[in-house]
């Protein structure tokens, strides 16, 4: 049971996706869970007929279901409040906020969920997040968070050498926060470059992106 | 002293939003107006979380007719004021607007238009050019800036304020919903750095000294008694505003003058136009593109020659013509023929652009 | 379950469930409503008007008559709609930016003219629709997307305080009360006056009703409640402030 939190256009849904489809495919039963309440864009709801197919239980809106998608098309739908209480693995994309993780508080037992860890997703090519001062800076006001994510990447750009640097400066955040990093995700071309542990010698998570056609 | 928000250059991966925020503190931006509207929301949302770390201020006001006269009385005061609107609340912006077009005072107002009319659709639109670079009782006096990447918003939004402070119309970035959410990757930078001087700003009201004594008081005014008043007043706007103009139009061209048609797009679209045209060049096509950057004023001499030397334009934009109407107006007598791509409300992909460019020149 | 059995007879059964989201206040309010609207019998001549922000979610929410506006401009179009035609009940439903901030002038032009409408404004403490941003109900130190370190009154103010400026512009005759999503039975109360009021043309009439918003204050249930119940109500008195006649004593 894993819930990605962490700043604007940080990648979770793109990570939350990624994590969702790997344990899909390792065999096991998957939950996708969209608990993005800020914004009405980029979120899972252009992709979940492909995510469902791919075998993957999705809890999001459908767009014709919503009415003045962005003037009230944030809601939280009722069946995702109930998430945890599903069988198999639950994975949370949680959208950013002023008030971060709190977003978990609508869920029910998620405060007494043992099983649940907060994953902070960080790209360092983000103005907020772009040293390790600003990233345990920014992660401390998220509330709770159990592990660290690195996303760093720039898009079409992004090298091996982005994704390293990436990895390095997440790696100091955790120490100073005291909390270990899952794993590093990096567009499969670039994970092949890097190989199966990043320079810190975290996990290598190769990933597909699919949230760029996800834009509404 | 806070430090600079920016120092050096480094890429950045953002979303259109973020950039107006730290474009808008790169530019020296003192204080932001503004009330929730989608989808400018974020470009409040960052401003609000930095702005303090850096001696700034924020004010959110009751509605988009405050947002707009406090965004004016911050100029009157003589600090770098600006706000962020789309659809309904650029509506109600054109009342302030026209006073600081009377008045000549430097705002800047940052539009990520939205879907039209009424409250429609929060996506994506390019139905706010008509509103933005003629809109409100007047004859538009503004600049307006229309931006297609994210690079593009934060090196338009700086410039914005400069040409506001230097110039001293209302100046506009007009964005829309795409640009606002969509993520890619820029460069920011520090503009003095760079060699970009920051204009400086200056009060109207408020200066040193005891007015009548020290020196003469600033009153200003938008109300006149007779027709000459006024006459005379909108003269000497028009006389200045055309005396700069060539000096502030922008725009983009490829073989516009060596092709027989030539496709023209604003914002986000012409992404979609500068792929498909570059793809059918290299098939052969005698296809070129003019992309105005700013709607107003528009590079009137450059377009007209394009105009006369192509046998037909194609305009593509996201409106029922609104692009068009300008283009339509500055290059009156020319002798290409127009002929249109309207999609309002909708985006226009590269495929659609060549699709059409393919059937006209058969 | 019992939900079918409990929904008022105005209600449009086809458009349920409703689009709100779990524990949001929007459905008791309207629910309170809609059983005033069945105890009066006034289904057939009421005109029901929302904004934009969550309440326009409610759009299709009811079986009479419903125009979705622009945001802060529902007073006047349903002012204007019981002018041209005064037989009509008309009732303006609106969230507390749309009331209290863009059209804070409506609320108190209507109000001044004493309209013989019934404003019902909901007020949960922000901008649901947009993401959450600070309304004029924002409470002082209260976290939202556009006050990220806390509201600070020294700067923004305090909440709107909007029944008792309403009671102080409207003449005799007017109705004005502040219930709570806490209280439905009580609610239902004001809301049924406020439109007897409206019924017997005595003058303007006026609910803001304290009501939940889970998803944007990020709260679990037992959270919710105590928000509602005991950090709104340190700003916002729940009762009736204006009343053109005895008080009314259901709830007490």
């Amino acid at each position: 049971m894993e819930a990605y939190v962490g700043e604007y256009a940080s990648g979770k849904s793109e990570v939350a996706v990624n994590r969702a489809l790997m344990l899909s495919r390792a065999g096991r039963r998957v939950t996708l869970v969209d608990l993005d309440i800020v914004e009405p864009c980029y979120t899972l709801r252009p992709i979940k007929k492909e995510l469902t197919a791919a075998g993957i239980q999705v809890l999001a809106w459908e767009t014709r279901d919503t009415v003045g998608l962005g003037e009230t098309g944030n809601v939280l739908r009722a069946e995702n409040r109930w998430a945890l209480k599903r069988p198999g693995d639950i994975i949370l994309d949680i959208g950013y906020g002023v008030e971060g993780s709190r977003t978990l508080n609508l869920l029910e037992g998620a405060s007494e969920d043992p099983d649940l860890k907060v994953v902070a997703v960080i790209n360092t090519s983000r103005p907020m997040t772009g040293s390790v001062r600003e990233i345990v800076d920014y992660v401390r006001q998220l509330g709770r968070v159990d592990m660290l994510l690195n996303n760093t990447h720039l898009g079409d750009e992004t090298t091996a050498e982005t994704v390293q640097e990436g990895a390095r400066f997440v790696a100091g955040a955790a120490e100073s926060l005291g909390v270990p990093v899952l794993a590093t995700a990096a567009v499969e071309e670039v994970a092949a470059v890097i190989g199966f542990e990043d320079c810190v010698g975290n996990p290598v998570w190769p990933i597909k992106r699919y949230m760029p056609h996800t834009l509404w | 002293m806070p430090e600079k928000p920016i120092k050096g250059e480094k890429r950045y991966f953002m979303t259109g939003n973020e950039v107006v925020a730290y474009a808008a503190l790169a530019a020296g931006a003192d204080i932001m107006y503004g009330y929730p509207i989608t989808p400018q929301n974020e470009i409040m949302h960052y401003w609000t979380r930095l702005a303090p770390r850096y001696g700034k201020d924020f004010l959110q006001t009751e509605d988009e007719l405050s947002a707009g006269f406090t965004t004016v009385g911050g100029v009157l005061a003589g600090k770098k004021s600006f706000t962020a609107t789309a659809g309904p609340g650029n509506t109600l912006m054109q009342e302030p607007v026209s006073m600081a077009e009377a008045m000549r005072l430097p705002i800047v107002v940052v539009i990520q238009q939205r879907g039209g009319p009424s409250t429609a659709t929060v996506i994506y639109s390019q139905q706010e050019v008509t509103m933005t670079t003629i809109g409100g009782n007047g004859e538009g006096f503004r600049i307006v800036y229309s931006t297609a990447t994210h690079q593009e918003l934060f090196d338009y939004t700086i410039k914005a304020f400069n040409a506001a402070w230097k110039y001293r119309f209302p100046t506009f970035v007009l964005g829309d919903g795409y640009q606002a959410k969509m993520r890619e990757s820029l460069t920011m930078y520090d503009p003095e750095e760079k060699g970009i001087p920051i204009v400086p700003s200056e009060p109207y009201v408020g200066k040193p000294g005891v007015p009548g004594v020290d020196r003469p008081p600033g009153q200003y005014r938008n109300t006149y008694n007779v027709e000459e008043e006024l006459y005379e007043v909108v003269e000497n706007l028009a006389r200045d505003f055309n005396a700069i103009a060539p000096e502030v139009a922008e725009y983009e061209s490829l073989e516009a003058g060596r092709s027989d048609l030539v496709v023209v797009s604003h914002g986000v679209i012409s992404r979609a136009v500068k792929e498909a045209v570059s793809e059918l060049r290299e098939a052969g096509a005698s296809v070129g593109y003019f992309r105005p950057v700013t709607l107003r004023p528009l590079a009137e001499k450059e377009l007209r020659d394009a105009a006369n030397k192509a046998k037909a334009m194609l305009l593509v934009e996201s409106a029922n013509g609104q692009m068009a109407r300008l283009i339509k107006d500055a290059a009156y007598g020319c002798k290409a023929e127009m002929i249109p791509l309207y999609k309002p409300g909708m985006g226009i992909t590269a495929e659609e652009v060549a699709a059409k460019i393919r059937s006209i020149l058969g | 379950m019992s939900l079918q059995l409990a929904m008022p007879k105005s209600w449009r059964v086809d458009t349920k469930p409703h689009k709100f989201c779990p524990g949001c206040g929007h459905g008791l309010v309207l629910k309170a409503l809609g059983q005033a609207i069945d105890e009066l019998g006034i289904q057939d001549r009421t005109v029901y008007g929302c904004d934009i922000g969550c309440s326009l979610l409610s759009w299709d929410f009811f079986n009479f008559d419903s125009i979705q506006t622009h945001h802060g401009r529902t007073t006047p179009v349903i002012t204007g709609l019981k002018r041209a035609n005064p037989n009509l009940i008309g009732i303006a439903y609106m969230g507390d930016g749309g009331g209290y901030a863009i059209g804070s002038q409506h609320l108190v032009n209507a109000a001044s003219r004493n309209e013989k409408i019934t404003v019902i404004l909901v007020n949960n403490t922000q901008y649901g629709m947009t993401g959450g941003q600070m309304a004029p109900t924002t409470m002082p130190g209260q976290k939202t997307e556009t006050s990220p370190y806390g509201r600070d009154p020294e700067k923004t103010g305090y909440p709107t305080q909007g029944p008792e400026m309403v009671a102080a512009v409207t003449r005799e005759g007017a109705y004005v009360a502040r219930g709570t999503v806490s209280n439905p039975r009580q609610l239902r109360g004001f809301i049924k006056k406020a439109l007897e009021n409206q019924i017997q043309g005595r003058g303007f009439s006026f609910v803001e009703v304290l009501s939940t918003c889970p998803t944007n204050w990020r709260t679990n249930a037992e959270e919710t409640w105590k928000f509602v119940e005991k950090e709104m109500t340190r700003y916002f008195k729940v009762g009736e402030i204006k009343v053109p006649e005895p008080r009314h004593e259901e709830g007490k």
